[in-house]
Order: C-alpha cells, then structure tokens, then sequence
C-alpha cells in the first residue's frame, strides 16, 4: 500500500454498467479495479486507443510464465549483493539513535557536550527537542567512527525530561480521565457509521440463527531482516548519493534534497538490493532525516541504519483492533443480518481501515469504524493494510455462522461471497478443498464433538485485493554495438525478482537468451517508477518493460529491413537471429552481426505503461489443516494450500515463493506475533526478535501454493492477498478440530486451553 | 580506550573465554576496556595457556576464508562486526539482523561449526579458521548448496540467504543423507521473514542428493 494508512472507507466492486461518456478522439474506456481505501473498487479508466505490444498466446511464451531461476540469484547467496546495511564508503561514520524511554515526554534539556567529547565520536544531533508522544522515538543521533564508539556516545547523552502521564494501550486510553493524546481532541475518532441500525434488528428477527463475538487483533510487525536505514553520502558541493533500505527509489531523493539544501536533481538515490519492506518502508523517515544532516554537518558519508529494538520501536507496525460482529442467516444460507463495529489500534495514528464486512456481502448491515489513540508509534502501512484484521474477525463470524445453521462452511461461502466474483472463488475453493482433503473431511458441517485428545480441522478463509498497474514508470532498453542488451529502470527490487522478469520479458521478445540481457534497476537516474506499495509494482513496470523492448524489436526491424530487403512486417526475432518469415532458412541475420552494423550508437528505446497488458483486482482462496491436542493445547499446522489468481505470471517460480511467503507470514501472524505493554511502565516488553516470535522453519507445515491459471487476464500484482487468509484459515481449523472458537490472536495453548475448559464448563 | 584498568589479573592463570559480549555491554563500554582471551585454544588444551590482554583497539590476527588478515579490533568487538567493518575488503555476507543469537543472519563457520557472529567475539575467533559466506565458492564456483538455493528460488529479498547458506551447508558436510526433519532442525536457529523455507527445504534436500552423487562418483 501507500506511504499513509488508509481512514475512513468506501464500498466495494461498486461498477457502473457502462462508462461516463464517449471515449475521446484516440481515447478508450478500460475497466480498472483500483484499491480505495484499503477495498478494491472498480472503475473506468479513460486511456490511449494505440496499437502496440501485446503478451501473445500464453503457449507461445518461452521465459515469461515459466520458472526462472532469479538472475542475482548468485549474488545473494555468495554475499555479493550490497544492500543499504552493506554499504562501505570511505570515511564513512556509523550512526545510532538515542530513543526516548518514556511513552509520552516533555523534554526539559538535551546535552549532547558529552557525547561530542567520547573517543571516536564525529558529532552529535538533536532530532526531537519538545516533546515525546510515543515511547521509542529517535531524539538525537551520533556519529562516530565505528558502531561501537557511536553506542557510547548515546550513552554519554543527558537528557532531562519532564515525564507525562500516559496511556499505552486502548483500555487506559479509553479509561474516564485519561489524558488526551492530541490537543485536545477526544482520544476516540469515529471514522464512520453506514446503515440503519433498526432495519437490521428487525432482519436479525427474521434468521434462522444469529451468532456474535468480538474479535481482539494484536499489534503486529513488519520486522523486515534489513532495518529502516540509509547511507548519506554527501561531502559538500552539488551531489549526493543516498542508499536506502526502501521500497520506493523515487520517495528519497526531493526529501533528501530538503534536508541536505540541494536539488532533488542533484541527489540520486541507490537501492541496489533491499532486505525486506512490508509496507513500513517509504521516504526518508526519521533515520534519513538524522543521517543527512549528520552527513551535512560531518562532511562525510554517515551509515544510519536502526538497530532491532528501535526497528521494533520506532519503525511502524498493523494497527490492532477489535472487532465486534453479529449476523444471522436463513437457513437457505444466505448471509442476512449484520453488524460490525470496528475499533482500529493505530498508536498515535488512527489505523488501517478496518470496515467490516470483509468480502461477504450481508443483505442487510449496519457498520460503525472508530479509532483509538494511544501513546505509541503510528501503525504504517503493511502488506494488504487492514485486510487480515477484517479477515480475522469477518471469516471466522462466517464459519460460526455456517455451523450454527448446519451448513458445510465452504458451500456457506459459495453462496454469499459477490455475484461478480462468485465463479473466481467457487473454482479457487474447491480446489484447496480438493488439495487439502476437505471432501473425505468427517467434520463439514460441524465441529469435531468427540472424545479424542488429538484432533483435526481444515479451515477456509478468502482474500481480496485491486493490485492494478498505473502510468507510473519509464523504462529504456539499449542495444550495444557488440550485442548486448541492458534494460533500465529505477524500480527497486523487494524480493519479488524485479531484475529477473525485466530481463525475461526483454530477451523474450528480442528472441535472445536471459543471459544476453542484464537488467539495472534500483537507482533514481534511471527512468522513473511507482513505489512498490498495494501490489502495484508489477502490473505498473511490466508492461512498460514490454513495451520498451517492442519499441527496440521495431527499431532492430527498421534498421534490419534495409540490411536483408525484406519488409518490416516480414522480420522477426527469434533463437538469437532476426529472420526473413517469409523465407527463414535463407534470409536471416544473426543477433551480433545486426548490433554490429548498429555501429558505437547502438540503440535505444523508451516504455511507457500500456493498460490493456495489466489488469487488476484478485481473489484468492486459502486453507489450513491443524492439528491440536485438547491436553496440551497444542496448535501444529499441519498443511496450507493457497491458490491464487494473479493474471498473466512474470516468473512462476518467484510468484509461488511469494504466496508461500504470505501464507507463512500469516500463520506467523496467528500463531506467534503479538506487541507486548506493560501498561503502567508504558513499556514494549519485547521489542527484539527472541521475544517477539516470527514464524521459524519447524512451526511451517506443507505449504502449497497454486497459481490460479484459470485466470487469462493480463499482469496484477498478488503480493498482499497471499498475506490476507491464512490466520483465518486456522483458526477456524482449529474451530473445526474442537470446536473452540479463537477470538484473539495470537492463537496460542493457553487460550485454546481456556476455551476448552469453557466449553466443558457450559 | 578505556580509561578505567580492570585489576590487574594474574598472566598466568587459566582463564575463561567469554562469548557472550552482554557481559561487557552490561558492564558498560566504557569500562569494559579489558577482556581477556586465549591466544590459542589448541595451546590452550595443551599446554598452561598464555593468557593475553587486549585493552581498547588492537591489532590481531584472523584466520578469514583460508588467509589471514590482520584487523584492529576492540575487545568487546564481535566478529560479525570484525568482518563488517574492521577487514579489507569488508566482508558484507553475514549480516547484522538482531545482534543478539535470535535469527541466524549474522551465522558463519568458526573451525566448520556455524555460530552466530554476533554472538562471537572477534578475539575469540583468533586461531580459528573462519568461513563466511564469501569463502564458501571456490575459484568462483557456487557450492552444491548454492546452486540449489539459486535453482530452487529459495531467496527472495536474500537478506537472511548468507545465514542459510553456511548452516545447510554445515548441516550437509556432517550428514549429506539429512532428513527433511534434520534439515529444519539445522536451520531452526535462522529466520526468514520473506518465508522462503519451503524453497529452501527443497534446495537443501537437492544439494544433498548432488553432494551424495558427486561422493558417490
Ligand atoms: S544477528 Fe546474529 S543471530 Fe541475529
Ligand atoms: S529472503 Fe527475505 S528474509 Fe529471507
């Protein structure tokens, strides 16, 4: 998603019939489903009626679609590949932050004297100097000539603070007298109240069964391996390099450039390699912000990269929440009655939208979204913001439901997700239903009552994203004399393989080999490109990668064309030669010998974004198997299938890693993540990575992931709706395991243990 | 740098090698001036160990990827840092994630046994062969775990890729045949945020077999 968290909300698949108006002269109308507020939307777009490059029937494609290899791959597991962490310069200072130990501060003094005065330290700058609202906050930086030297000189930093009351967490917040967060608006926000709340009771009245629960969602981490940082590299004069851990090239250099008192033009920002983002990473932040001028200050390079505990700290989060839901249904199964009241935890932000109901749509609903401050950092952006929360809440109310009126919970979802996405998700259900053995299941329209210890469940659950492309990227393709090929962009790579699908789309129409094209990306200079938030990065660049390419194709058949006598529309690429179609075995040119008469020059080419090669808006559909035992409490998952729709895939292999790494990232999420207060200190507990748990080889399972290719659109983004299911999906095995409905995560022993012994309890 | 000695210890006694850097950290840096290890860990099981004290920056002597390479280092340095910041050209592979033996990113071989490097002080690791992940192709050719990382996508950002690199590898080079089971078992101290086990489970499973075949041979 973007940079800001999303407020407030809009419907969704809301589609007019038919377009505004009639489409301009060289203009046409295209059906785009865009993310607005966090739900996707469809809605017409006017774009250029051109002729122009097109992906061809999906049989003829030789790398595209296929599974490659990622082509630095042998870079980053040599150690080879430099990321903004790695990043050595000479005379570089290493910086470290001073966070603020109370949640919320005035600040009386700070003497950074001291510190200026510790062996090996460069210089020392205050970056917070009024006041603290949220416990963490980065309030001065030093700079010395190794990390080590740098922690010292944060320990020689004075600081005298007049200490405020606070409220940590939404209970203290919420609590009569407690203090206000911001100014002097009340701490609770509503965002927004949709329906009529007498006309739902009056339909609850007429269901066969209502069911009700209030889900409470923890506050999660992105906790990307690679911390928020950069590399300022400024020693006076008119230029700057900035390498940033970031998902976004182009949101570096203007901001840099305001801070070091340059032109945007003047700096240029490097992201060669990048090691994790989530959402979290965007701009400059308060690392670049104290790196520039620290490096402005020093005239020197300065590497200011957060160590684990400020990452933890002061480097975003998903907002929490709580989520109270009640429907009801007929007992035909039809979704009728509900109501949805939603209170997002986004620290002293106000959250990701969080509205219910997520995907399903109830014939009647009233909703209400409200917020609640409290004195801790914001919430960012992360991966599919706000749709694991609803999620969460929304698919496990769906499954309770189902069960109360008897019904096969699969079939229950058939029947109420969207007419306009009905067959994409029947057909994606079914299939993890097939994969993860639900037809020969015993417990289907019932949770499993008996008396056995260790029992086992599947659970369903849905995801839905826009993840469309947009006119945001320039890509040029060079061909050299000596035949080579290079295409530019300055899109960063968060691991998804931009540099392997620019290259495979690049050699794919030239008819050369993946080693005869080398991709550059990751640097402003090059053209320009979107930052990779909300599933956008792919379906944006790829097909102004094609179409640069085309543009190259067309130019070699221009020059060609006199080199053979043969017309333009006769030539084509393929195998490493350029080739009479007409008369292939004969007339021809081999790939070199046409680059050469090129002569120095060589060749170049722009792409800009070509709407009818992307399209947008996916589904998806997960499950899970899990295993508990009613003794011990134990939650094991056993096995998780995602099958997702995705359009036209770039590269099969990498697409299948990515929809692995959301289902672990989820199961992760469910099982193990959760930000821990004390709420009198105000205190994070446990802001490093022993005490905040992510998800490690052995709690992982079978992981599956199918690529939906019933899906014959053009390229979509699929990042976030791999990472929107999978915690929904388990805790409603672990429902149809025993029938204990898991209402907060993290799903852990101790609470499956209690619901048990509720359950016993009657 | 320090500016406060330690009492003065006795040259001569046996002392005990710290690893753990929070012992100095809890101490305070600043006073944490002097730490003692043992000059050679093979003298040490030998004979009477000679005892040396490094006290602010000094020079010492590691053994990196089969060359040794002098680097100025403090006590309480770890050698992840040593091979950061303090060689030449720096060694970059294994990366600061958590800096506190929690995910495994920062892992080398310290005489063909992964460590966590964070966890490692870089005076501990005088006369002994370190391998980092640098070290792990020879004359430029991917080892079998690699290349299996490479064809198997098992790298997505790559950020923790170096930390699994070096522990299958260990894992392989004491057992080719290993399990599923034991693979995890050997990888269960490093994290990957992007999830990319599954890969990597399948990755390490084909550089057994290829490592089994090439033995074989
Ligand atoms: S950095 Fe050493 S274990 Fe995490
Ligand atoms: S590949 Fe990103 S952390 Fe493992």
């Amino acid at each position: 998603m973007g940079a800001g968290e999303f407020t407030g909300a809009a419907g969704a698949n809301l589609v007019q019939d038919a377009p505004p108006r009639a489409a301009a002269p060289g203009k046409k109308w295209i059906k785009v489903v865009k993310v607005q507020n966090g739900l996707d939307t469809e809605v017409w777009e006017e774009v250029d009626d051109v002729a122009g490059p097109t992906w061809g029937p999906r049989e003829a494609l030789r790398l595209v679609n296929h599974d490659l290899p990622r082509v630095d791959g042998p870079d980053k597991v040599t150690g080879r590949a430099v990321y903004t962490h790695d990043v050595r310069l000479p005379g570089m200072a290493f910086a470290q932050v001073l966070r603020c130990p109370h949640p919320w501060a005035k600040i009386k003094k700070i003497d950074l004297e001291a510190a200026k005065q510790v062996p090996g330290v460069y210089g020392a700058v205050v970056l917070e100097s009024e006041e603290v609202k949220w416990i963490g906050r980065p309030i001065a930086a030093v700079a010395a000539d190794t990390p080590e030297h740098a922690e010292d000189g944060v320990r020689a930093i004075l600081v005298e603070y007049y200490v405020q009351r606070h409220a940590v967490t939404p209970e203290l917040s919420l609590a009569a007298g407690a203090p206000k967060i911001s100014g002097n608006r009340e701490n609770v926000r509503v965002h927004e109240t949709e329906g009529d709340v007498a006309a739902v009771d009056a339909a609850f009245a007429q269901c066969a069964a209502v069911v009700e629960g209030e889900w409470r969602i923890p506050v999660q981490h992105h906790a990307c391996l690679e911390t928020h940082g950069v590399v300022v590299d400024y020693r006076g004069g008119d230029s700057a390099t900035v390498y940033a851990s970031t998902q976004g090239t182009f949101t570096i250099p203007g901001d840099a450039a305001r801070k070091l008192g340059l032109n945007g033009a003047q700096v240029t920002a490097v992201v060669e390699h990048m090691g994790g983002g989530f959402g979290a990473k965007f701009g400059l932040g308060l690392e670049g912000d104290a790196a520039c001028r620290l490096s402005k200050e020093l005239g020197r390079p300065v590497h200011m990269l957060f160590d684990r505990a400020t990452e933890f700290l002061a480097a975003g989060n998903r907002a929490g929440g709580v989520h109270y839901l009640k429907a009801g249904a007929t007992k035909e199964g039809e979704l009728f009655a509900f109501v949805g009241r939603v209170m997002r935890h986004g620290g002293v932000g106000q959250g990701s939208n969080q509205k219910q109901p997520y995907i399903y749509r109830p014939k009647h609903s009233f909703v209400e979204v409200k917020s609640v401050l409290t004195n801790t950092d914001s919430s960012r952006a992360m991966r599919a913001p706000g749709h694991p929360q609803m999620s969460f809440a929304m698919e496990g109310l769906l499954d309770d439901l189902s069960y109360a009126i008897g019904m096969d919970p699969l079939e229950f979802r058939v029947r109420n997700v969207p007419e306009n996405r009905r067959a994409t998700y029947e057909r994606q259900l079914r299939q993890c239903a097939e994969l993860i053995g639900w037809n020969k299941h015993p417990n289907r329209t019932a949770p499993d009552k008996s008396d056995a210890e260790v029992k086992v469940g599947i659970g369903f659950a849905l995801a839905t994203w826009g993840g469309g492309g947009g006119p945001e990227c320039k890509v040029e393709v060079r061909i050299a004399a000596d035949g080579s090929v290079e295409v530019l962009s300055g899109s960063q790579d968060l691991g998804t393989g931009t540099r392997t699908y620019l290259t495979a789309v690049v050699a794919e129409e030239l008819g050369l080999e993946m080693s005869q094209v080398s991709a550059k990306i990751g640097r402003s200079t090059y053209g320009a490109a979107n930052a990779s938030g909300g599933s956008t990065t792919t379906a944006s660049l790829a097909p102004a990668v094609k179409h640069a390419a085309w543009n190259a194709r067309n130019a070699m058949f221009e020059h060609v064309s006199t080199l053979l006598g043969v017309p333009v529309a006769n030539l084509r690429c393929t195998g490493g030669r350029i080739e009479d179609s007409t008369n292939p075995d004969s007339n021809w040119i081999a790939w070199k010998d046409a680059c050469a008469a090129l002569g120095t020059k060589g060749l170049s080419a722009q792409g800009e974004w070509q709407s009818h090669l992307a399209a947008s808006g996916v589904g998806g559909a997960q499950a899970a198997k899990v295993q508990v035992d009613t003794l011990t409490g134990e939650i094991a998952v056993l096995h998780m299938v995602g099958v997702q729709d995705c359009g036209l895939v770039m590269n099969r292999m990498a697409t299948r890693s990515q929809l692995n790494g959301g289902m672990i990232q989820a199961l992760s999420y469910g099982l193990f993540e959760e930000r821990v207060i004390d709420p009198d200190l105000g205190i994070v507990l446990n802001a490093n990575l022993e005490d905040y748990k992510i998800a490690g080889c052995k709690e992982i399972g079978l992981v599956q992931s199918v690529l939906d290719d019933a899906d014959t659109r053009g390229v979509i983004g699929m990042a976030e709706p791999a990472v929107v299911p999978g915690q929904s999906a388990i805790a409603n095995a672990i429902m149809n395991a025993c029938g204990a409905r898991l209402r907060e995560m993290p799903l852990t022993s101790d609470k499956l243990l209690m619901a048990l012994r509720g359950m016993k309890r009657g | 740098m320090a500016d406060e000695h330690p009492k003065a210890a006795d040259a001569n006694a046996p002392r005990p090698s710290f690893s753990r850097r929070s012992l100095f950290r809890g101490a305070g840096a600043l006073a944490a001036g002097g730490a003692v290890a043992d000059a050679s860990r093979a003298a040490a099981a030998a004979a009477a160990p000679t005892a040396v004290r490094y006290v602010g920056m000094s020079e010492i002597e590691l053994e990196i990827n089969g060359a040794a390479q002098k680097v100025a280092v403090e006590p309480r340095t770890t050698l992840l840092n040593a091979l950061r910041n303090h060689c030449t050209p720096p060694l970059t592979g294994a990366k600061l994630v958590c800096d506190r033996g929690s995910c495994g990113a920062c892992t080398v071989l310290l005489d063909g046994q992964p460590v966590y490097s964070c966890m490692t002080l870089a005076i501990d690791a005088i006369g002994r062969k370190v391998t980092t992940v640098e070290g792990v192709a020879k004359g430029g050719e991917l080892n079998e775990v690699q290349r299996a990382i490479c064809e198997h996508d098992g790298s997505m950002c790559g950020f923790c890729t170096p930390g699994f690199v070096l522990s299958i590898t260990a894992c392989l080079e004491r057992k080719p045949d290993a399990s599923l089971d034991e693979i995890k078992h050997a990888c269960a101290g490093n994290y990957c945020r992007c999830g990319t086990y599954p890969h990597l489970f399948d990755a390490a499973l084909a550089a057994g077999r290829a490592l089994r075949a090439k033995g074989g041979k």
